[in-house]
């Protein structure tokens, strides 16, 4: 009876978080960006989490210009949301079908608040595209440099990543592309 | 105050503890809405698709 009362107990998380997907058939390139960005579900503990993770695809089985987040509940994963308007991203780049750890590890990290300023955090996303794979975990304040080193030290303690990784500022992304040059790197 | 620190403590949890519970956890929510724009994201099997969708 004992193992039942084990069962019984759901493992609350500190935070709501939800997973949202961008389909690439949904995608069109008229379309406003985001417009065909749909939430999957929000889930508030251990259980439910897994129950998600493990039928949603790893990035590895994922369409080619597929996106996948995981951000905190009433966070949209948009530059314009409030509270994302003045973060940045820390970026961290994968050869294709070599991203899945690392996705599981930055989900892991997020939900069992491991980082040091997880309050800074927004989210993670991954954008899987035909030649490589990309995580990037989204941040409030990115002026906040202490807290985005931080978390961009412990990010790849957590993922083994050997590689640089380079943090960007929404807004420099928003008025440079592509061309947004990284403001820290870690 | 101090009761708060200890549910804060308590919330946060190690990458083996919650892998722990992986195994336990297969079929989707009960209630959730397999919709044309997310099913794409999903591993779909028959166990985890409700039965008016097959």
């Amino acid at each position: 009876s004992s193992t039942k009362a084990v069962e019984a107990v759901m493992h609350p998380l500190e935070h709501s978080w939800t997973f949202w997907f961008d389909s690439p058939s949904a995608k069109s390139r008229q379309a406003a960006w985001g417009s065909s960005m749909r939430p999957i579900y929000t889930f508030s503990d251990v259980e439910v989490f897994w129950s998600l993770y493990n039928n949603i695809h790893h990035p590895s089985k994922l369409t080619p210009r597929a996106d996948l987040y995981c951000f905190k509940n009433h966070i949209e994963p948009k530059w314009e949301d409030p509270i994302c308007a003045n973060g940045g991203n820390w970026t961290a780049t994968f050869q294709k079908g070599k991203s899945d750890n690392a996705w599981m590890y930055s989900l892991l990290a997020m939900i069992g608040e491991q980082f040091d300023h997880g309050d800074e955090i927004c989210g993670a996303v991954v954008n899987v595209r035909a030649r490589q794979e990309k995580i990037s975990l989204w941040t409030k304040n990115a002026a906040n440099e202490a807290a985005q080193l931080s978390i961009g030290k412990q990010w790849k303690e957590f993922l083994d990543y050997n590689e640089q990784i380079g943090f960007i500022f929404h807004e420099d992304a928003k008025k440079h592309d592509k061309n947004a040059k990284n403001k820290y790197t870690a | 105050d101090h009761i708060e620190d200890k549910s804060l403590m308590d919330r946060k949890y190690s990458r083996d503890f919650l892998l722990k519970f992986s195994e336990q956890c297969k079929d989707l929510p009960e209630g959730f809405e397999i919709t044309s724009d997310i099913a794409e994201a999903l591993v779909l099997s028959i166990g985890n698709v409700p039965r008016e969708m097959l």
